[in-house]
């Protein structure tokens, strides 16, 4: 350790760094292959027989859905599309505000933390009847529910997040008489990026799960509505067209996430480069 | 002379040792008053149980000049340290900096603290931790930019203030933690151990760097330390603190002036002085 090179040090970031390029094939590629082998295993086992087709139609079959029902799908699949967002962000960004509120005020945090955490204890989904009774068909009862599921692990997570503040940070900015504001600004929330992401790749999927769920129970239109009618009228090809929709949106919003942590990096990478 | 310690055993191993003695005695000139703790004492209560971390210290550094608090782990140097930056609040005594309380010198962002651990946003490139305290100070980009150039170039940083903490040696984060302290252009730099963590050639290097950057500030110091030649190199006075419960027993005098370069080394003073400190670090009697 010393001081002598006094050239800037900019190569540091250099040659050593894959390209963005190469991370995002090399994290793309090994699932995309694994993906392209159980389609092909999928095809020879329905042209074999071994998979029956009254559980699982072909894969041409639900291709061939994909081409000849856009329209229904694409109808079903905005719908359920613009639950889980909404849900995603109401859920999400009340989250962030309640921690960020609950962490700064101590008094506050001591009255509503206990009950923010019973809060989960509730199952939600008996109780979409009664928002359904409160709010009305349609979407309002749907991002409602979406959005109690979605906030609980990224308001726990931004708790622990807010809370991880470095201790020596905390001193330094005590000693600049930083207002609670700008700790939280400056220091708070930049620590709490890497919390906030593990809880939005959880959030990312259950926000459609839950927003399916609650299509069974109060809508009319929609993927999980989709599921249940293709079942019913036993159009299996329809039910799993509905299927696969869903969980291309999931991954979709779930790559989304990812690329946004890739883009705050310099917040998750470095804290731990830092303690090296 | 009003400026005198009756509490302690004061000594003065240098005072007729020549010439060069007499001329900047910047220590034992009274001058405007800087830091001053008076009967300062820390005690932790935990149930039934008391620790005194500090016992009545009193200390007194006027304004522009060095000192230095010395002593084993635990002796509570850093508490006094942490009083003065208003981080812990004595349970006796009084801390003041040019006459005010440590929470209003705070306010006023009259000092600057400098820890052992370099504390930096590690997502932060040095030019953006070394605008720090400016930023929450409430200045403008420009002159925020403006200023922490100006340090990181006093430092000795300058080529570096777009690269990230993590990609500095530890000395070299030190610097920049000092550039930071430098913006707010406190009067009062309080240094924890700032070198504490470095090897001793660094340590060393950074010794007469930091004299360079306090004779260009005119900024009083305050520095806590376990090494005795950086308390002899960097201080006007060196007090010297001893455990259970931490209390200053020492008090020395370094008369090196102001102007210092690594010959004084080589001084005999400086290896008087020397002695002097690790014979009252050992628990001794003053020399003198």
């Amino acid at each position: 350790m010393t001081d002598i090179p006094l050239v800037p040090a900019m190569a540091a970031a250099g040659p050593d760094e894959p390209s963005r390029i190469g991370a995002l094939l090399g994290a793309v590629l090994p699932p995309a292959a694994c993906l392209l082998g159980l389609v092909l295993l999928w095809a020879v086992g329905s042209a074999t027989g071994l998979i029956p087709f009254y559980f699982l139609p072909a894969p041409q079959a639900v291709a061939l859905e994909f081409v000849n029902n856009t329209e229904v799908l694409v109808r079903h699949g905005t719908a359920t599309l613009t639950e889980a967002l909404s849900g995603f962000v109401i859920g999400n960004a009340t989250a962030v505000v309640a921690a960020a509120v609950l962490s700064s005020v101590p008094a506050l945090r001591d009255m509503f933390y206990p009950y923010a955490l019973v809060s989960r204890a509730i199952p939600i989904i008996v109780f979409a009847p009664v928002v359904v009774v409160l709010l009305g068909r349609g979407y309002p009862p749907i991002i409602a529910i979406v959005s109690f599921t979605v906030y609980f692990p990224t308001f726990l997570n931004m708790m622990r997040g807010l809370a991880a503040v470095d201790a020596d940070l905390d001193e330094l900015l005590h000693t600049f008489s930083a207002s609670r504001r700008q700790r939280l600004f400056l220091v708070s929330f930049p620590t709490a990026v890497p919390y906030f992401f593990a809880a939005l790749k959880i959030s990312a999927s259950s926000c459609f799960i839950s927003a399916l769920v609650t299509e069974w129970i109060g809508a009319n239109v929609g993927l999980g509505y989709l599921v249940v009618v293709s079942s019913q009228y036993f159009k299996l090809a329809s039910l799993w067209a509905a299927i696969f929709t869903s969980a291309g949106l999931t991954l979709s919003l779930l790559g989304l996430v990812h690329v946004a942590e890739h883009l705050c990096g310099r917040f998750t990478a470095t804290a731990a480069e830092m303690d090296a | 002379m009003s400026f005198r310690f009756p509490r302690f055993p004061v000594s003065a191993p240098v005072r007729d040792t020549g010439p060069m003695m007499t001329t900047t005695m910047a220590a034992s000139d009274p001058g405007p008053i800087g830091l001053r703790a008076e009967a300062v004492g820390m005690t932790y209560r935990r149930g039934q149980h008391e620790t005194v971390a500090l016992a009545e210290c009193s200390l007194d550094i006027p304004r522009g000049t060095w000192a230095s608090l010395i002593g084993a782990s635990g002796c509570g140097k850093s508490t006094l340290l942490r009083i003065f930056a208003d981080i812990v609040k004595p349970t006796a005594g009084v801390a003041t900096l040019h006459g005010l309380s440590p929470a209003q010198a705070r306010a006023n962002r009259t000092f600057a603290l400098v820890s052992q651990q370099s504390t930096m946003l590690p997502w932060r490139k040095i030019l953006g931790n070394v605008e720090l305290g400016l930023e929450v100070a409430g200045a403008q980009p420009v002159e925020r930019r403006n200023t922490a150039m100006q340090m990181i170039e006093l430092v000795g940083l300058a080529g570096f203030e777009n690269a990230y903490p993590h990609e500095l040696s530890g000395g070299m984060r030190q610097r920049a933690a000092i550039a930071r302290a430098l913006t707010l252009r406190p009067q009062f730099l309080l240094m924890d151990e700032p070198f504490g963590a470095l090897d001793e050639i660094t340590r060393e290097k950074l010794n007469f760097e930091l004299l360079r950057i306090l004779r260009e500030t005119g900024a009083t110091m305050l520095l806590v330390t376990h090494s005795i030649s950086e308390a002899i190199i960097l201080s006007d006075q060196v007090a010297v603190m001893t455990p259970r419960p931490g209390r200053i027993s020492h008090l020395v005098r370094i008369g090196f002036g102001h102007d210092r370069t690594a010959a004084m080394r080589d001084d005999p003073r400086f290896t008087a002085c020397e002695a002097e400190l690790r014979h009252a670090l050992h628990g001794g009697a003053p020399l003198h």
